[in-house]
Parts: C-alpha cells; structure tokens; sequence
C-alpha cells in the first residue's frame, strides 16, 4: 500500500499548490479599476457576464438616453453600453488569465498501463508531475503576480483611454453645435443682406456691383455654414461610435443645447498635485515591470525604490489692474523627483531587462512631471482665455452691438453696416465659444495626465 | 462804488449771470469783475444805465456782457476757458467759449466809446482776440505773432481802442484759430450809432446771432478739431433746433435780424411770410439804392448779414438756412436710399438677430422722427421738433419768428403756439380726387444718342398705396 499512500501525498502537495497559485477574478479586478480610476468610471464599470446582467445594462443606457446626456452621463453611457468597452473588457480577462497562468505549475500526469503477456496481467499506474516546476513555484507565483499587476493597469489605462475620449468627443460635439447655430446666425444676417440687395436693385436703389457685393458675402457664409454643418455631424458621429451606440439609440440621443459654463475657480496646483500623487498609472506600470524584471532575475530588494513624489506649485499670480482688459498669469510647476542610488544596484548585476526596465521608471517618472506642467498650464491658460472672453470681450461686444442698434435707430448708421457689425459680433461670439471648447478639452485632458495618462493632451490641441 | 452798484445791477439784468470771485482778488483788483452764464436760454437785453443810451439787442440764447465805466472808459472783462455748453436739451457739448458759453457774451458799445477790454487766458493753450471788421490801431487787431505775443495760458491781456464805426461786429481768436474756432470761441459785438443815422433805421426788435458748425462723434462730447467740412452739427450760437428759441415779436414791430458766419460754408438764410432787405454787413449799413426785397440772403464764409423786415403778418413763420442738410442734425451720409424697397419679411429674420431692430426708410426718414427710438447717449436725433401738427422733423439751423398781436413790446417770452383763425389752415380735402390730367411730349428728342443701350431701362415708380401709419 505505499504506492497508495505515495499518491495520496502527491495529490495532497498538488492541491495545496495549485490552492496557492495565482488567480484571476474578473469583478475583483473590475472593482480595483473603478478604485483606481475613481475619477473616470465613478465605480460604474461593469462587465456584463451574463444575460441578466446584459438587461440590466440595457436598461441604464435607456434611462440615460431619455435626457440631454451630460458630460459624465456620456461616460455612464459608454460604460454600460459600449459594446466595445465591453469586449475590450473581456480580452483583457483573459490577458489577465494568461498573466496568472504563468504562476501555475504543470499540471501532474496520471498514467495507467495494463499489460496482457500470456496468462499474465500486469497493470501500471504512474503518477508524474515536474519537479522543478514545483521547486520554483514561489518565484513563478511572485513573477505572476507582477505580471497580473501589469495587465491591470494597463487594463485601467485603456478604460481611462477609452472614457478620456468620450470627454473630449462631448466637448467637441457641444461646441460644434454651438458654432453651427452661430455660422447659421451670421449665414441669415447675409442671406437678409443678399435680399435686401437684390430688392434695392430691383427698385432701383442700388447698381448691380452694389447688389453683388453684399452678395458676397452671402456666398460666403454658406460655405462657413456648410463646413459647421459637417463638423457638427462629424462630432456627433464619432461620440455615436465612442458611447457604441445602435442606429435606433443614435436617434435618441440629445445633447445639451450648451456646453457646461466655466467653473467659478480653476483647479489649483496644489489640487493637481495632491492627486497627481495618489497613484499616478504610467508611474506604477513602470513599477510593476521593473518588480517583475527583478523578480525574474531574482532581485528582491527593488521594493524599495518607489518613493516617489510629485507636485506643481503655483509660484506667482498676477493681479488684475481694474482698467487693464488682459489679465496674464504666470505658473511655476516644479517636479520632485526622485533620488535614487543606483551603485548598489549596479554592483548587484542587473541583467538587460530589469536595467532596461529601472531606466524606464526613471524615464517616465521625469516625463511625467514634465507633462503634468504642460498639461495643467494648457488648462489654466485656456480657463483664462476663456473667462477673458466671457468677462472682457463678451460684454465689450455686446455694448457695440447695442449702441449700432442706437446708431441705427439715431440714422447715424445704415442697416447694411448694421448687419455687417452684427455678422462680426456674432464672430466673436464663436471665438468666445472656441475658447470654452478649448477649456473644457484641456479640463479632460488634464484629468488624463493627473492620472498618468497624458497622451490626451496632444488629442485635446 | 456808484458804477459797482450799477455794474452788480447789470449783472441782475443778464439773468443766470453771476460774479465770479477768482481766487487771486489782489492780483485781480485792476479787473472788472469777469461775469459768468451759466444758462443756455436768450437773456433779456442789457438796457444800458450809463454812458450813452442805445437800443440793446437781444443775443439768441445768449446774453450782452455787463461793463463797468472807468474813467470814461467802457471796461469789460472775457475769460477764455473750457465750457460745458447745452447745445439742446439733453446734448451738451464739451467746448471752449467765454465766460461760462459758447459762443461768449455780446458786446454791446457806441460809436465813439473808449472800450478796454481785459481778455484772461484759462485755456490750456495761448490765445488771443481778433475784432473782426474793427477800426483800431494795428497793435489792438488781435492777431498772435503779427500784432502781439500771444496771452498765455494764466496771462490777461488789455485791447483798448475807440469803437469808431457804427454796425455789427464779431470776435474771435487769431491764435491757434482753426482749433480754437473749431472749438467754439467767437461772440457777436455790436456798435450802435452815437446819434441818428441816415443809413441805420431804429428797429423795434433786433436780433443778433453766430452761425457755427461742430463735428461731434454721436454719443460723445468733444467737437473734432480737425474736421473741416463734413461737420454733423450747423448750429446758431452754438444751439441746433429744437434748442434754438424763437424770435418773438409783436406785429407790426420792425425788424433786425443780425447774422455772422464762421462755419467753413455758406448758409443761405430764408424767412417765410415776409420779404426782407439786406441792411448792412460788418463793411457796414448797404446805400439804400442797393437794397431790394429778397426771402433768401446768402451769407457767405467770415460775413456778417443785417436783415430787416416788417413783421406784418401774424403767424409761426420758419426761419432757417436753405441747405436742407443744414436743418438735419447729426445723421449719416452714407445710409442706403430704402424708399421703395418692402423690408417687411426681411424685418422678421433681422429682429431675429437684432430682437431691437425697427424698419426705417421704406417710406422715406420721416419715420425716424415720428418713431423716437433710443439713440446713443448726449445725441440729437437726426429730425425732431414737437409742433402743433406733429413733428416738425428738423435740427440744426432751424428757428421760428413768432409774429403775435399782443406780444407786449420789451417782451420776448415765447408766445405759445399761433391759434390760426379759422379756415385759414390746409385742410385734408374730404371728396374723392379725380385723375389729374398728365402731359404727354409730342418732342422729338433732338439729339438721339448714337449708340442706343442694349436694353431699354425702365423705370417704375411705386407709388405710396393708402397706408394707415
């Protein structure tokens, strides 16, 4: 009975095992996304694993498309909705699963042989597993448990990718709404031109060069409306195809008529600093490779290099003049970065990837900080821009446009300069409107870099 | 004392005048006491109560300056400086004048005074007095450079001559001239005849008036110096209609009307109702063989023009300057003719982005003064006038002389409107109007062109339908 009892042990090691190996759970990883992407998911993330689950999405995504769908109700929307979030979900489970696999020994190998020589039987039964496999287990299970830590964090930088993305293509829809209905305004302020051109010939008040000149401008301003008119539908399609939205829910949608008024303040640097260092996600995947090099090599001591800080200070602030119109603004962001003594590493013999991998945390540690200052000065001066324009150029256009109308009604004026003045007041309106676009962009943006996903900056501009 | 008493009587005479007390009294006490307008309105005549006695006249919305006699000698005091001058209600412009207005006060001598005139630079800028048409040494002429330095700004300078010709009269800088003239700085001076003139008829009523131009950018309130000839404003003594008064008179009175010129044009001056002759001009009274009835008299750049007439006939009778942009006030020159052109279903999509926006000119400007819309701030409208038919949709240099039975003499309050006797008034004809009768040519044209136009132009008229506005 030894072989009995020998079996017996080896199925036992076999379970404690492979009860200790690494494991994948899809929600559990899920939930550590809505976790660490606070900011972006708002904990919504969901994946649909079966057909209730599937319904209840359905019936989220309806409820939201019932109203103009906001900036984070588009986000909401593509999380319960969007086809491809979900199936961008699911390859990475089983990207995950793959990780985790790595950690698993080979499973044992039964053999059972039964052997007929003549009258005699002779039966065999042979259990193999590999050894060695067994012998480094605990490294292969540390190794996967970097390597499942990497996959989900660059699981969390897709859905961070993905909902940065549906930030910027509300933005841009909103705003390409806005200056559609203004290119349509200042198209009708020509069309009312061009007319009255061609009645004022026609009675025989204006030449025909007159006429033609004020129908200039008419042409002119179908082509501009043109062009908004396909902008608008542009926009709107790719936020379609971004929330993954079906022909019917593409007809349902609707958006705000508007896009969000300027915050009352801008975020301040200290605000982007404190969370810029509650875990930034490019930081800790360079961190969890470097952890896996070192653990591959068999280097235990890398723990220690991660330490790391950063912070944006806002040095100066302008003051205001109460009779200037501009007001400018001056940041001074400073990084720290982190010291590290690399000697002890060095003579420890690092092999090809874990310096490979030491020298990229460094790399994007630096360039983290550098683009967190891009990205924050992109956003304060673009909040600045545009709170010029709402609080300097708006009004300053608004008092022309009332005292034209004066001056019209006083004959000082005529209803052609009349209309012209109004198609450039309606102008700056769209700058105006450009300017917010331009805030809102970098405002994502910005919540991309602050996560560590500054890639968005570059989309925003 | 006796002529202080007198001369604090005079200033009680002027109306809204007052004594000024400059802060320097010591330095001042050579000085007659400068007396200041503060109103816009037409004061009642200075009768004078020393020196020689004379018919006063009456300065349109504006005032004589008060004198004191010195010695024998006429002292009067003009204090150049910056004023805020009504040109009508609720417009007010930013000019430079003389004692507290635009234009400054009349002055008002007889022939064969001794007048010293002290002239206080409170300017920015050196001035000095030119008397236009004057018979004085070369050294009084007032011109800066020529004849004298120029007063410094804080300086007051003394002119002294004798007023040796009898007529009308005007002053104004010869220093830095085209700004300061653009800016307002001229007054009317008259001298009267010393004893009855063959040529100078007594008048019961005689007016006086300067005819001046601004240019000032609708809304604000600083002339343009530098424009020359497309001024916005024609004004009379620096007033646009409806802020020129009217001429009252009792009828029968005998006339005078005395008109200077120095805007850059001329103003062809027509009263309704009467005919009247040309009198005399700052060259002085014309010979009577020269004279002949007109309802229209040119006054040309730099002139001065006497008319006089019997205001006979009872009434509210115009009198303007012919040019008809000239009874506009400030307007532009470049807004499209409309006449003709239906704006009514362009109107709806213009209000749509202009929610104030109101059709004019359809039908021609009238609209502009019958609608009273708002227009920039310290700006008359265009057209304007409250009468008693309506809007009398005129500006600038536009007046009325109002002719009343019982308008009691030395009173020259306004009337009120003219009650017009019945059935001496147009009236709307009540039947239905025939088609009148229209001429057709039977002419060949006698000189055809030689290359006729490829298509014949044709011209429709669109003729005002019966409207209910």
């Amino acid at each position: 009975m030894n072989w009995a009892r020998f079996a017996a042990g080896i199925t036992l090691l076999s379970i404690v095992a492979l009860s200790g190996c690494a494991r994948v759970e899809i929600d559990k990883s899920i939930d550590r996304i809505n976790k660490d992407a606070a900011d972006f998911t708002e904990g919504k993330l969901i994946l649909a694993q079966n057909l209730d689950q599937r319904k209840a999405l359905e019936s989220m995504a309806a409820e939201l498309l019932a109203k103009p769908l906001s900036q984070s109700d588009a986000v909401q929307l593509a999380l319960v909705n969007s086809p491809a979030l979900q199936a961008m979900l699911a390859a990475n489970w089983s990207k995950l699963a793959d990780a985790a696999q790595t950690g698993r020994i080979t499973n044992p190998v039964f053999s059972f042989e039964r052997l007929v020589l003549g009258d005699e039987l002779e039966l065999t039964r042979l259990l193999s597993f590999n050894l060695l496999d067994l012998l480094t287990l605990p490294q292969r299970y540390g190794l996967a448990q970097h390597r499942i830590e990497e996959a989900q964090l660059r699981l969390t930088i897709e859905v961070v990718d993905l909902i940065s993305q549906i930030r910027l293509a509300w933005v841009n829809v909103l705003a390409a709404q806005q200056n559609r209905n203004y290119a349509e305004q200042v198209f009708e302020a020509a069309e009312v031109s061009s007319r009255l051109a061609r009645e004022m010939q026609r009675v025989g008040n204006f030449s025909k060069l007159q006429r033609v000149r004020q129908q200039v401008f008419y042409s002119d301003a179908a082509t501009h409306l043109a062009r908004a008119e396909q902008e608008t539908l542009s926009s709107r399609e790719q936020l379609i195809r971004l929330l993954g939205l079906s022909a019917s829910q593409a007809e349902e949608l609707l958006l705000p008529k508007m896009l969000p008024t300027l915050p009352e303040n801008p975020r301040t640097p200290q605000e982007i600093s404190k969370a810029a260092n509650q875990g930034r996600l490019d930081i800790k995947l360079a961190e969890a490779e470097l952890q896996a090099a070192a653990k591959a090599q068999g280097l235990n001591q890398i723990t220690s290099l991660t330490d790391i800080e950063l912070g944006i200070r806002q040095e100066k602030r302008s003051t205001r003049n109460a009779g200037s119109s501009i007001s400018g603004s001056g940041y001074d962001i400073g990084v720290q970065l982190p010291v590290f003594d690399w000697g002890d590493m060095l003579r420890a013999g690092m092999n090809a990837d874990t310096l490979a991998a030491v020298n990229r945390l460094e790399a994007t540690v630096s360039a983290a900080g550098s683009e967190l200052r891009e990205s924050y000065s992109e956003y304060r001066t673009a909040y600045d821009v545009s709170k010029h324009y709402r609080d300097e150029v708006l009004p300053l256009s608004r008092i022309i446009s009332e005292e034209n109308v004066l001056r019209y009604n006083g004959m000082l004026t005529g209803v052609f300069d009349l209309l012209a003045e109004t198609r450039e007041q309606i102008r700056t309106v769209m700058a105006a409107i450009s300017a917010q676009k331009q805030f809102w962009l970098a405002d994502a943006a910005l919540h991309a870099a602050v996560i560590g996903h500054p890639k968005m900056l570059e989309q925003s501009l | 004392m006796n002529s202080r008493r007198q001369f604090l009587k005079a200033v009680g005479l002027a109306g809204g005048a007052v004594a000024a007390s400059l802060v320097n009294r010591v330095a001042m006490a050579a000085l007659p006491e400068p007396v200041i307008q503060t109103k816009p309105e037409t004061m009642p005549p200075l009768i004078p109560n020393q020196g020689r006695p004379y018919n006063p006249v009456v300065t349109l919305n504006g005032w004589t300056l008060p004198w004191r006699m010195k010695n024998g000698v006429k002292e009067f005091h003009l204090v150049a400086e910056p004023v805020v001058r009504e040109m009508a209600p609720s417009f007010k412009a930013h000019l430079w004048g003389y004692n507290g207005q635009s234009p400054g006060p009349t002055i008002e001598v007889v022939e064969g005074d001794r007048v010293r005139i002290f002239v206080t630079n409170k300017l920015p800028e050196h001035t000095s007095i030119h008397w236009h048409g004057q018979r004085l040494p070369n050294g009084m002429d007032g011109v800066s450079g020529l004849t004298q330095p120029p007063i410094l700004p804080g300086k007051t300078f003394v002119y002294e001559f004798i007023a040796r010709r009898p007529g009308t009269f005007m002053y104004h800088p010869h220093a830095d001239e085209m700004v300061q003239m653009a800016m307002g700085m001229m007054g009317s001076w008259v001298t009267h005849p010393r004893d009855k003139h063959p040529l100078i008829a007594e008048v019961d009523r005689d007016f006086i008036f300067l005819m001046n131009a601004y240019d000032i950018e609708p809304g604000s309130f600083t002339p343009k110096i530098m424009t020359m000839l497309d001024f916005n404003l024609w004004s009379w003594n620096s007033r646009i209609f409806p802020g020129i008064d009217s001429l009252n008179v009792r009828q029968n009175d005998k006339v005078r009307i005395r008109i200077g010129n120095l805007t850059m044009t001329n103003h062809p001056m027509h009263l309704h109702g009467h005919e009247f002759l040309v009198t005399g001009s700052d060259g002085g009274p014309t010979p009577p063989s020269s004279r002949f009835y007109e309802v229209t008299a040119d006054v040309a750049v730099g002139q001065m023009r006497q008319i006089e007439f019997v205001a006979d006939e009872e009434g509210d009778w115009a009198f303007h300057c012919h040019k008809s942009h000239h009874t506009m006030n400030a307007m532009s020159h470049d807004v499209a003719t409309l006449i003709g052109v239906d704006q009514r279903e362009l109107a709806r999509k213009i209000t749509n982005l202009i929610p104030d926006y109101m059709v004019m000119g359809e039908r021609g400007m009238a609209d502009m003064a019958a609608m009273e819309m708002p227009i920039p701030d310290n700006t008359a409208p265009m057209m304007t006038g409250d009468g008693p038919f309506g809007s009398v949709e005129m500006g600038g240099m536009f007046s009325v002389v109002k002719v009343r039975r019982n308008q009691q003499p030395g009173n020259y309050s306004d009337p009120g409107w003219y009650k017009h006797p019945p059935g001496t008034s147009a009236y709307e004809f009540a039947g239905a109007p025939t088609e009148p009768a229209r001429m057709q040519s039977k002419m060949q044209q006698g000189m055809p062109r030689l290359h006729k136009p490829s298509t014949e132009v044709e011209v429709t008229v669109r003729k005002p339908k019966s409207t209910h506005h």
